[in-house]
């Protein structure tokens, strides 16, 4: 039986999140909703369990996307199989009263 | 078979007026502070009772009474309540609770202090006398099939972790999306924690009137923050959030958010508004508290709970059963009759979410035609009606 080592929240999804501590070099399997469980990048250093992986390459400014939503921008070059985390995520985005 | 679950009947209470019951209660409402302890002697004598109870009743005054009244009237005429013994501290007070309950088709018996000449143990004895009739009339009274579209789901996280954001609650997304399919209406609340996806709710909102009331509501609960001093971006996500995987505040409302699933929202209701008998995804204006936030959506009538907790969370609606699920494994083992479903199998990855959801659905209607729930066996049922403002 293949068991899953990592979740792609949702389809659009350009990160994935990881089930358990992972290491340098492991290729994740991703369970999603709607696909069989896929092979994920290699990943490019230690990453712990709940953290976030590029599941694609994402470029600076570009959104990162969890859940199907927008949950901040890449402020740098993000490499497929990476870490996404406060050294290359973040949201500028005032929030609250109601900002459209 | 995944289409089919949950499917599009199940067997519930039929009611002259409304959404049908999954449950048939004995409810003793007590309407104010000057009866609960009589209350408490009701409920404890008559087994199968369920019991609210309101501590306050008189001195109410402005928004805080009209919301305390109502939520109350709307309790009474719960779906899933068949019969109210209702006990109030006078005639008129009495008599306003009991037309409004008796005209949803209700068995109402009403007792106040007043008419029983201030003699509390005379209206204790009465009462249960009622409640004992009640109940075996209730007894009587059969389940049919009803549509799973006149459901209404309310849906909760409390003392959530890591586990919640990236299985329980997309978990219970996945439900809430084939309830919504079915022509179910879900419901999901506590304001504070959809902070940083404002512009991604107004986005799925179906109109720009349900965006602006949705924006409105907002800012109403931010401005109470404000007004108090309080920075509820400060820090926020926080240390402790880093170490475990999250980044920005967007992120961490989102995981929150997930157990609404992905549909479009059509409807921002104020705090305990009965939730209309349209389907899709409502949300609802309530403070953080989950007695508080979980009350007031079963006050607009929701008929179930789901209840997603990260650590374990004991509370449950005294009158919606409410379905209590972790993906956390430490918790599902430390908890093992406090939790009724227990997704931790697609946290560590020995399962996947797609295959846990028929199971999950399955539970769900179990619960609907009458399977107990762990909080309606261990009596941590409850509701809290929240106070809006001082009393005089």
């Amino acid at each position: 039986m293949i068991v899953p080592s990592a979740i792609l929240l949702h389809p659009t999804d350009n990160v994935i999140c990881l089930l358990r501590d992972h290491l340098a070099g492991e290729k994740p399997l991703v369970a999603s909703i709607q696909s069989e469980i896929q092979e994920g990048p290699a990943l490019i250093a230690n990453v712990p369990l709940g953290h976030k992986v590029a599941f694609a390459t994402i470029p600076t400014s570009a959104k990162v996307i969890k859940y199907g939503a927008r949950i901040g921008q890449a402020t740098q070059d993000i490499n497929a199989g990476e870490h996404v985390h406060l050294h290359n995520l973040e949201d500028r985005t005032p929030h609250g009263y109601g900002s459209c | 078979m995944l289409r089919d679950l949950p499917p599009n009947e199940f067997s519930g209470f039929h009611r002259t007026h409304g959404r049908p019951g999954i449950r048939n209660h004995l409810l003793v409402l007590c309407v104010c502070g000057l009866n609960a302890p009589a209350a408490r002697k009701i409920h404890g004598a008559l087994t199968d009772s369920v019991l609210i109870s309101s501590a306050f009743g008189r001195g109410q005054i402005g928004n805080d009474k009209t919301f305390h009244d109502s939520l109350l009237s709307q309790f009474g005429c719960h779906p899933n309540v068949g019969a109210v013994l209702l006990l109030a501290a006078d005639k008129p007070m009495r008599q306003r609770y009991q037309s409004i309950i008796e005209s949803s088709g209700r068995l109402c018996a009403g007792f106040s202090l007043q008419e029983y000449g201030e003699d509390s143990e005379q209206l204790v004895s009465q009462a249960i006398s009622a409640g004992q009739t009640f109940a075996l009339t209730l007894a009587g009274m059969l389940r049919q099939p009803c549509e799973t579209s006149a459901l209404a789901v309310a849906i909760e996280c409390g003392h959530s972790d890591a586990t919640s954001g990236i299985v329980a609650n997309p978990l219970v997304g996945d439900l809430a999306d084939r309830l919504i399919a079915q022509g179910a209406s879900v419901v999901i609340s506590e304001t504070m924690e959809w902070t940083g996806t404002e512009r991604d709710l107004y986005a799925r909102c179906r109109t720009p009137d349900i965006a602006e009331k949705l924006k409105r509501l907002i800012q109403q609960r931010h401005a109470i923050a404000a007004a108090a001093d309080i920075d509820i971006h400060y820090g926020n996500p926080g240390p402790q959030n880093h170490i475990g995987g999250i980044t920005t505040l967007a992120e961490k409302s989102h995981g929150a958010i997930a157990k609404g699933g992905t549909t479009g929202i059509v409807g921002a209701l104020d705090q305990g508004e009965v939730i209309p008998e349209i389907p899709g995804l409502f949300l609802m204006d309530t403070p953080t508290l989950s007695p508080e936030s979980i009350s007031s959506m079963v006050a607009a009538s929701a008929q179930i709970v789901i209840f997603t907790t990260g650590q374990g969370n004991p509370y449950g609606s005294a009158v919606a059963p409410t379905i209590k699920l972790t993906a956390n494994p430490d918790t599902a083992r430390r908890l093992p009759r406090q939790i009724d479903y227990d997704a931790s199998a697609a946290f560590t990855g020995v399962a996947t979410r797609t295959s846990m959801l028929p199971a999950l659905a399955m539970k769900f209607l179990e619960v609907c035609e009458g399977s107990p729930v762990a909080a309606e066996c261990l009596a941590e049922g409850d509701e809290v009606i929240s106070r809006l403002a001082p009393s005089i």
